[in-house]
This record gives C-alpha cells, structure tokens and sequence, in this order.
C-alpha cells in the first residue's frame, strides 16, 4: 500500500495519544485541510492492509494476571522453523514468535514470548512447548530489568 | 479497578472503533454514553493504568527495518551503555536478561544500513564490541493485547 504525504502526517497523529473530546481528529482533519471523514476513511484502510496493527489503548503494565514471562530462543533446523513457528503461535501463552537470522555470537533462530503467573508456570510451560514440538535446543531468557519501553514514532 | 472499568479496558485495547466519534461509538458498544468513556478514560490514564490511546504501525508495512539485538555487557559498562542505547528513538523496548547476552533491545528504522551504522557507532562510543543483530525473517504471531 502507498503511504502518501497525509497519510504520514495521520500516522504522525495517531501514533501519539488521542485527545479525550468528543471529536478528536478535528484539530488534525483542519490543519491537513481534509474532512475526519476522510481522516477515518484513512484510518480504516491502513487497518485494512495491515499497516496499522492495531487501534486502541496500550496499558502501562502488560497486566492481565501475568506476572512473568521470557523470551525462548530456539534453535530449530531451517526445514522445520514454519511448523514450529506456526505451532507455537498457536499456544495462548505466547504473545510474540519469530524467525530471525541468526547471528555469529547467538545461533538461535526462532523467538517467542510466554507469559505465566510465575516463573514456575512459565518453566513447566515452555517444557510442554518444548516437547509438543520436539526441539529440547533452547535457551530462556528471562527479564531482570525493564530498561526502556515505548512506543514506535514514525515520520 | 470496577466492572465497567474492566469492561472499558477490555474494549479499548483492540476494539476502538475508528470513526469519527471513537468514544461515543465505543459507548454505543458498552452501552454507556459517551460522556462516560470519556471520564473514565481520562481516569484510567490518571492512574497509570493505561499509558496512551492510538495507532500502533507494522515497520515493515511501512517499509522501515527492525531488529532484535543483544549485547554483552560488562557490569561497569552497563549504565552508561544502556544510556547510550536508550537515547536512540528506534530503540522501543529494552530489557536487562540473564544471559551472557544481557541487555536485549528492538531497534526500528527507516533501512537495515541506518540501524547498523548505529550500531558501529554504538560500538565506538561504549566500547562494548558484542552487539547481535537478528532481523526477522518471518513473524508467526504478534499479540499485543491480553485479557483483563
């Protein structure tokens, strides 16, 4: 999809916090000189396509009852990351799975997220998920320190 | 935190509606008027609960490189090195883990070449040599909102 000067400067808007009013892409529907109407018809297609991920409210703490979670990095022959990638996605524990390339210090090529009550749960977890998909080569990486988080601001 | 709290915040996390008044729509939704979402948003956020309400993008949709990249630290490196890292605005999430590797960042940016010239410069600047670079090949899944 092609993102045009406007759509950039919608993105600009709304990767920032939505004012609480009653009509909050008025101010920016006037400065760009277009209809909200045509701000949310904007909106809806980057929904649409995939280019925005999602549209709401990001919570300060991830919470939900999930006091712990880390990061599983696994190495798995390249034949295999799709079935493994895909099974793992599919657990409701794990928020996050990629494939990455791997590179020289750290040759673990698939990454997921699993997030438990405890520290404990997520052990016993990850064991289940190791065996479910047959890969015993993994590492855990479990956060001591949160350094930074935020959100992403293009343009 | 009440029921109608929850429900907001389950509702608000990945169902705002995209329309013109998102906050009466989503009212319309929960049955609650929109004066209502409104004051009870604004509260959420006063206490910290929520930390903003928008768009999130997909880098790659937008034609922008990430990565997942990992360090190794030196303890008497460590702050300096994670000041160093945290000032580039690419850089969204950093954690401190238990590995060899213990200070794991994403770094977001308009091409591969911008974020691996940050990171020679990086390099350069803290002298801590062993920086990993992971771009990712395939996503499988990313779930960024979870049950309140």
């Amino acid at each position: 999809m092609g993102i045009d000067r406007l759509d950039k400067r919608i993105i600009a808007f709304v990767q920032g916090d939505l004012p609480l009013k009653s009509r909050p892409f008025q101010g920016l529907a006037t400065e760009l000189g277009i209809s909200e109407a045509e701000v949310v018809a904007r909106l809806q297609a980057m929904a649409d396509q995939g280019v925005m991920r999602r549209f709401g409210a990001t919570l300060r703490h991830q919470k939900s009852g999930f006091a712990a979670n880390v990061m599983v990095a696994w190495r798995v022959p390249a034949a295999d990351c799709d079935r493994v990638g895909e099974r793992l996605a599919s657990f409701r524990r794990v928020s996050h799975c990629y494939h990455r390339e791997i590179c020289d210090g750290f040759d673990y090529n698939l990454f997921s997220m699993v997030h438990g009550r405890s520290e404990e749960e997520v052990r016993q977890l990850v064991e289940e998920m190791a065996r479910e998909v047959r890969i015993d080569d993994y590492a855990l990486l479990f956060s001591r320190e949160e350094l930074k988080k935020t959100s992403m601001r293009y343009y | 935190m009440d029921d109608i709290d929850k429900k907001i915040l389950r509702a608000v996390q990945s169902k705002l509606p995209i329309a013109e008044k998102p906050w009466a729509a989503l009212g319309r939704e929960l049955g609650l008027g929109e004066e209502q979402i409104i004051a009870r948003l604004g509260d959420l956020k006063k206490r910290g609960i929520i930390r903003r309400i928008g768009g999130n993008f997909d880098s790659s949709s937008l034609g922008w490189a990430a990565t997942l990249c990992a360090a190794k630290v030196p303890e008497d490196k460590f702050s300096q090195f994670v000041e160093a890292v945290n000032a580039y605005p690419g850089v969204t999430h950093n954690y401190r883990r238990d590995h060899q590797y213990n200070v794991w960042f994403t770094f977001i940016a308009e091409n591969m070449e911008q974020i691996d010239k940050s990171l020679a410069e990086l390099s350069q600047a803290t002298g801590v040599t062993d920086i990993c670079s992971m771009p990712s090949l395939r996503k499988y899944k990313i779930k960024v909102d979870f049950p309140v």
